[in-house]
């Protein structure tokens, strides 16, 4: 219902109201490109974890919290790495695989798990997330254990190499405005309506006919395949990766970003993403103090706007009205 | 080598663990078996614990046994203040309860981390040397140790059957409504479970702190452990956290002997996962679901 909410209100807005919010973004994400090496080095991350949240919002809106999601950024990005390194395979071969197989890891362990709801789910992911990084720790043959892969390769898509910052932002941005877009068109398809009802009410929509653990199974790989396909770019933009690349505190700020975003909207995951992801660097040498405005930001918008930043505009319009 | 004397020995380091596994995970399941939240935050309130520790014996130079009753003292009032302030809103709110103790979590650990800094400081050993039974070599800390854990449990174990406000707190765990039907009062009783919860793990805290070095970090691992009992044990089963610590513990210790550290942690997750889909009410078959 709330889902369907905001989606109408922005609707009955009329032009304006939904024009306003993409001129700003526009705004934003070309600022990068006037500004130093490092504004886009946050814009870039900026652009992968709107991708990666898009996923974590995928399997929320059905849902289920993971608290896993990191793992599969993990096996993406593993994947991918290592096709290349012992099958000299292409990036695309490469990402196909990565995405492929995180698809294929959350297909089978979301078949097992998604009987559980609620907290249950959340400590079986999390349980999950640990188990992943002991095991990329402990076969240190393949994945070179806690030193990790370094010197990865940039992309090279068709002879363009994706080696400056300044390329792969425009890169990492087509990518996330294709989640995004993705996100947009999804949720309009039946079956991206009937994962909504099953997130607003399982038992109604079991009874409706809706298959409800096949509509969560769906979610949770497509959510996963998102969360592959952002480690298979993270790796090759940041060169390095290790078990600790991929540990349950990216799981818990993927989750922060989801939660402080908006759960319930579209805009949600990039609010979320472009607010909390430069935080850490605004507040760069005092990470206490970030972590704990993360903290505090988290337990405030949990009991004042528990649909988050996305849900203020709708919030301030119905205010506004009813003053006048 | 002798298998009986190395087995023996795993038996008693395995009990030794699992006992301290036991009071964490009692008062993480009796948290959840109160307000339906899964606590994210239990890790950093055993690192308070360890941390009034240090500030007690090393700045205040208190007797050791002053420090871990103060900050156990300590660890309720500021749990029960914390959950009547921060929490109130999310009681029997599993998701949103649980996404704010991470919240918690994290702003208590960063505090930590500004007020101590990050490097490990060390509390004085409280016992020095080695007992020998049969063969079998136990350090006298540790035995120290065990014994005021086994103290605690003790009393916790009183509290909770024989006095009036204890067995309030497992009709509240058991049933809410129906408890508060019987005049016990969610004001009183909402902050005090979760103080109790989280005063056992700074107990916990206090109780390792001479053992191992203490930073704004150590709450992860027993955590980690507290999850894994209680998942083993079924979410608000105190029995079942009982059993699940103790077992959780021995095998720790027998597999390490057997196997190698990594293996043996990849199987108890294994397990773990195994069991929460199997049998997501524990052990004992008395865990809420």
């Amino acid at each position: 219902m709330a889902g369907q909410n905001v989606l109408s209100s922005t609707q009955s807005a009329g032009r304006g109201g939904q024009v306003v919010p993409f001129i700003l973004l526009a705004v934003v994400a070309a600022w990068p490109f006037f500004s130093g090496p490092f504004v886009v080095h946050l814009a870039i991350l900026t652009c992968l974890n709107i991708l990666i949240v898009n996923g974590l919002s995928i399997i929320e809106r059905s849902g289920q919290l993971s608290f896993g999601h990191s793992a599969f950024v993990a096996i993406g990005a593993y994947v991918s790495v290592l096709m290349t390194q012992y099958w000299g395979t292409g990036i695309v071969v490469s990402a196909i695989g990565g995405i492929v197989i995180a698809a294929v890891v959350a297909g089978v362990l979301g078949a097992i798990i998604l009987r559980l709801t609620g907290v249950y789910f959340v400590l079986v992911t999390f349980a999950f997330a640990e188990l992943m990084r002991l095991m990329l720790l402990d076969w240190a043959a393949v994945t070179g254990g806690a030193n990790g892969i370094s010197g990865i390769a940039p992309i090279d898509l068709f002879g363009f190499v994706f080696d400056t910052r300044g390329r792969f932002y425009v890169l990492a941005m087509v990518v996330a405005i294709a989640s995004f877009l993705f996100m947009l068109r999804f949720y309009r398809t039946p079956i991206g309506q009937a994962m909504d009802a099953v997130r607003e009410n399982p038992t109604l929509a079991e009874s409706t006919g809706l298959g409800v653990y096949r509509l969560r199974l769906l979610a949770f790989i497509i959510g996963c395949s998102l969360a592959g396909f952002g480690g298979v770019l993270m790796a090759r933009y940041i060169g390095y990766i290790s078990p600790e690349t991929f540990n349950i505190s990216i799981s818990v700020s993927l989750i922060t970003m989801l939660v402080v975003g908006g759960r319930r909207s579209m805009w949600g995951p990039l609010v979320g993403a472009v607010i909390l992801t430069p935080l850490p660097e605004l507040f760069r040498g005092a990470v206490q103090t970030q972590h704990i405005f993360y903290g505090a930001a988290l337990i405030l918008i949990l009991r004042f706007l528990p649909d988050g930043l996305a849900s203020l505009p709708s919030r301030l319009r119905k205010l506004t009205r009813s003053d006048a | 080598m002798d298998y009986g004397i190395l087995i023996a020995q795993a038996t008693i380091n395995g009990l030794i663990v699992g006992l301290l596994y036991l009071l964490m995970a009692i008062g993480f399941t009796l948290v959840f078996g109160v307000m339906r939240m899964v606590n994210f935050a239990h890790g950093e309130f055993y690192m308070l614990g360890a941390m009034a520790v240090y500030v007690f014996t090393v700045h205040m130079e208190l007797p050791f046994l002053v420090a871990v009753c103060l900050s156990f003292v300590v660890a309720i009032v500021f749990g029960s203040l914390v959950e009547w302030v921060v929490f109130k809103p999310f009681r029997h709110d599993e998701l949103n309860g649980m996404i704010a103790t991470i919240g918690l979590a994290m702003i208590l650990q960063n505090l930590a981390l500004i007020i101590f800094g990050p490097d490990p400081l060390s509390v004085p050993p409280v016992a020095q040397g080695v007992t020998q039974i049969s063969g079998v070599y136990i350090p006298n800390s540790r035995i120290f140790v065990v014994f005021f854990a086994v103290l605690v449990l003790a009393l916790l174990y009183f509290y909770l059957k024989k006095t009036r406000s204890g067995r309030a707190l497992r009709a509240v765990v058991e049933d809410f409504k129906i408890a508060s039907i019987q005049g016990i009062s969610s004001k009183v009783y909402y902050p005090l479970g979760f103080g109790v919860g989280v005063g056992l793990a700074a107990i916990a805290g206090a109780l390792m702190a001479p053992l191992f070095s203490v930073s704004p970090f150590v709450g992860a691992a027993p955590l980690l452990k507290a999850f894994m009992v209680v998942i083993l044990g079924g979410l608000g089963s105190i029995p079942g956290a009982a059993v699940a610590g103790l077992a959780l513990g021995l095998i720790e210790s027998y597999a390490s002997l057997f196997l190698s550290a990594s293996t043996a942690d990849m199987l108890i997750f294994l397990v773990v996962m195994i069991m929460l889909v199997l049998m997501p009410r524990g052990i004992l078959g008395k865990g809420e679901v």
